[in-house]
């Protein structure tokens, strides 16, 4: 079993369906010897703690660098929205969220800037063809995805809430094609170190742990 | 007459025509930027080269008469590069700024890079050369010298067409650029249509400018209400007449993003003027009246008690030379001729110009077919009207009321139609907006505007043109043809509210229109048999 990187963010074993079929060998025996496997996790999960649950959501599993979260308008190094109000993502949205009014920019050299830039999140279907469509990265995406709120029209984003919102930047931007993940900074910030992806080392996966107790049963 | 051969094709054509006259003529298309059929040969793009029989090197087709037994190709790998070279020098200092330019979608640059040339450009983008973005012509124009390409077709229009001369060419060779002189902003009344000429997006209009992109917008060929010279014009507006088409915009009613100029040799060749331009402005002016308050009927059965009560006479209406020619004629079908559109100067007014070019002083779109349908009769108009219902000779009236797209209506009118209300036992005012001066009517009716009902105009030559509607009227409004087809339907008389069959009748009880339908209308319009003398 070579282990790839595929959509998790940590190494996973491939696993061989047809040869863990003939390794468990189905017989009576093997339906007791099922019942051990599930007594030995009950103990070690009582006593040992090694569990693959964890406490949602006080504890949250790390997501791929490709996620497709809530969005994020990146800005310039002085802090002025990148967008030029272009238009491309409004076009491109298959669920037409997005909703732009172009203004006159002060600077003829930019010329265009978005007075309104609003996103209906619970339009919003993360396709993320903004992303793709956008000519200056402007529009990014996060890893986050917790789009709780109190009232219905908090789920429309304006240009503040997408440019700015706690914790936009905690778990580093999710889908972001045109840049590589080691250049991958929101605000440009000096003092932003380089985004920082949590590890995968710390917490197993569910699907880790899986195959550690087959690869034990070998 | 000459022939010519089009890749192949045997063609007849006038003497003294070019070649792209007669290929648009036939539909051979060729590329050109500087050439435009209304503003005068140029020959600078040299996009247009053709290979013809003979000549040694490629010809401008714009430039070039055909003679007789000519043989032109189009299509040939030399014409091609040359294109693809032309295009080159053409885009090589272009500043590639498409998603901020307000022409991008319909730029000619695009569409030609994509079909003859989609080459890599040899100056990276950092070596361009820089010139002067958004900077302002005049109040309407706006010019980015890194976008321009030189065609020099806004030079050519006030040149040749304006002849006011705010547009030129300044310095020479490769620093040459287009600008205006600096006590002499481009500010005359047909500045607007160097936008629409412009092929590129070096001249925006400041009035559209990033309100829209274009690909959103849905065009309807339609016809401008704010002279009786009745230029055509495309209403550019949002791609459903219901539900917006934009996203993110949920009007229901759809929105008017800008009015081109359409072309027609007959009116007004492909141009507007600036208030005609921007008069769409005019139905925001004021806030749209959306609810009807009484239905119909009832109106109908006051009507009738007035006559049952004061005879036949006591009724009338006073529709406007505003509304098109269907509404007119049915008014005057349900009021039994008792109609009159005049409410002021109209009729004196309506041939004379305003200017050379376009402009003409009457600022209703529709004097010719309220007085072809007979409809100035002894009542006098507004000011006759008024003196009858102060004898109490008039005691109910439907008044119909379009503002002037252009301009302000006039004090005088305003004033007495606030008489005329004052003196009426009862009165039906169905109007577009909500005016001051109709708070004393019985009974307001909300009425669809401009470019929000399907009909016919007829201009001051006497051409009919029909006007669409491209938005939906908002709320309960509705064009007061189809009021009026249903309030003769509830006097009896069974009427389609489709335009085009009320038209119809129009066409067999008028003989002036007589042969007419819209079908032989269609885009550019259609002129009666004997066109009246024009008044200079």
């Amino acid at each position: 079993m070579t282990p790839v990187r595929g959509g998790y963010a940590v190494d996973v074993p491939v696993i061989n369906v047809s040869e863990r079929a003939r390794l468990e060998n189905a017989t009576v025996w093997s339906t007791f010897q099922a019942f051990a496997v599930t007594l030995r996790r009950l103990f070690t999960s009582l006593f040992k703690g090694d569990t693959p649950t964890i406490s949602y959501p006080e504890q949250t599993r790390p997501y791929s660098e490709r996620f497709r979260g809530t969005h994020i308008l990146t800005v310039r190094n002085d802090g002025s929205l990148k967008c030029v109000a272009c238009y491309m993502c409004a076009t491109i949205c298959p669920a037409e969220c997005i909703y732009i009014e172009a203004g006159e920019h002060p600077n003829p050299e930019v010329e265009k800037f978005p007075l309104r830039f609003d996103i209906d999140m619970m339009r919003c279907i993360y396709c993320g063809f903004c992303v793709d469509a956008c000519p200056e990265e402007a529009i990014i995406m996060s890893r986050e995805h917790h789009q709780s709120v109190y009232n219905r029209s908090e789920t429309i984003y304006t240009i503040e809430k997408l440019m700015q919102r706690p914790g936009i930047d905690a778990n580093g931007p999710g889908y972001r094609p045109n840049k590589t993940m080691a250049e991958a900074r929101i605000f440009n910030k000096e003092e932003q170190k380089e985004c920082a992806f949590p590890s995968a080392i710390q917490e197993r996966h569910p699907a880790v742990l899986y195959e550690s107790m087959i690869r034990r049963r070998e | 007459m000459p022939k010519i051969t089009i890749n192949g094709q045997i063609y007849e054509a006038e003497k003294g025509r070019t070649i792209i006259q007669v290929a648009d003529d036939v539909g051979v298309q060729i590329p050109r930027y500087c050439y435009h059929p209304d503003i005068g040969i140029e020959g600078s793009c040299r996009m247009c080269l053709v290979e013809v029989k003979g000549a040694p090197k490629l010809m401008p087709s714009c430039a070039t008469p055909i003679a007789d037994n000519m043989e032109v190709r189009t299509e040939t790998e030399r014409v091609h590069q040359a294109v693809r070279y032309a295009m080159e020098f053409l885009l090589l200092h272009h500043p590639i700024d498409c998603p901020v330019c307000d022409q991008s979608g319909e730029c000619w640059l695009q569409d030609y890079y994509m079909a003859h040339a989609g080459h890599d450009s040899r100056y990276p983008l950092g070596q361009k050369t820089r010139r002067k973005k958004a900077s302002d012509l005049g109040p309407l124009v706006k010019l980015d010298q890194e976008r321009c390409i030189l065609c020099t077709r806004c030079v050519r229009f006030t040149r040749n067409v304006t002849k006011t001369n705010e547009i030129q060419v300044f310095s020479r060779g490769h620093t040459s650029a287009i600008g205006i002189f600096e006590d002499k902003p481009l500010n005359n009344p047909y500045s607007g249509n160097v936008v629409d000429v412009c092929p590129v997006g070096a001249l925006t209009s400041s009035d559209f400018r990033f309100k829209v992109r274009v690909w959103f917008l849905k065009g309807t060929a339609s016809v401008c209400g704010g002279c009786s010279t009745g230029c055509n014009l495309r209403v550019d507006h949002s791609a459903r007449a219901a539900g917006g088409g934009i996203p993110g915009y949920s009007a229901t009613d759809g929105k008017i993003y800008r009015t081109v100029g359409r072309r027609n040799v007959e009116v007004n060749k492909s141009w507007l003027c600036d208030e005609g331009r921007l008069s769409f402005h005019t139905l925001e002016r004021w806030p749209r009246l959306r609810h009807a308050s009484v239905d119909l009927s009832t109106i109908h059965a006051r009507f009738e008690s007035i006559r049952k009560q004061h005879g036949e006479d006591a009724v009338a209406a006073l529709g406007s030379a505003g509304n098109t020619n269907e509404a007119l004629f049915l008014l005057k079908k349900y009021f039994n001729g008792r109609v009159d559109f005049r409410l002021g100067q109209e009729v004196e007014l309506y041939q004379q110009r305003q200017d050379e070019l376009l402009r003409r002083l009457d600022k209703h779109a529709n004097t010719q077919g309220a007085l072809d349908l007979a409809l100035a009769g002894g009542l006098h108009g507004l000011r006759g009207m008024r003196e009858l219902a102060e004898q109490k000779k008039i005691r109910g009236m439907w008044i119909s009321f379009h503002p002037q797209l252009v301009g302000e209506d006039p004090p005088e009118t305003v004033g007495e139609l606030e008489r005329l209300l004052a003196a009426l036992e009862f009165s039906v005012v169905s109007t577009t907006h909500e005016f001051e001066w109709a708070r004393s009517a019985s009974v307001i009716l909300p009425m669809a505007a401009w470019a929000e009902e399907r009909g016919t105009y007829t201009n001051y030559a006497g051409r009919v043109q029909i006007t669409a509607r491209a938005v939906m009227p908002p709320g309960d409004a509705r064009p007061l043809h189809g009021l009026m087809a249903e309030m003769l339907n509830l006097a009896g008389v069974q009427v389609s509210t489709d335009p085009g069959a009320i038209f119809d009748w129009i066409s067999r009880e008028t003989p002036l229109y007589s042969g007419m339908d819209y079908e032989t209308i269609g885009m550019l319009g259609a002129a009666p048999a004997q066109t009246p003398q024009e008044v200079v």
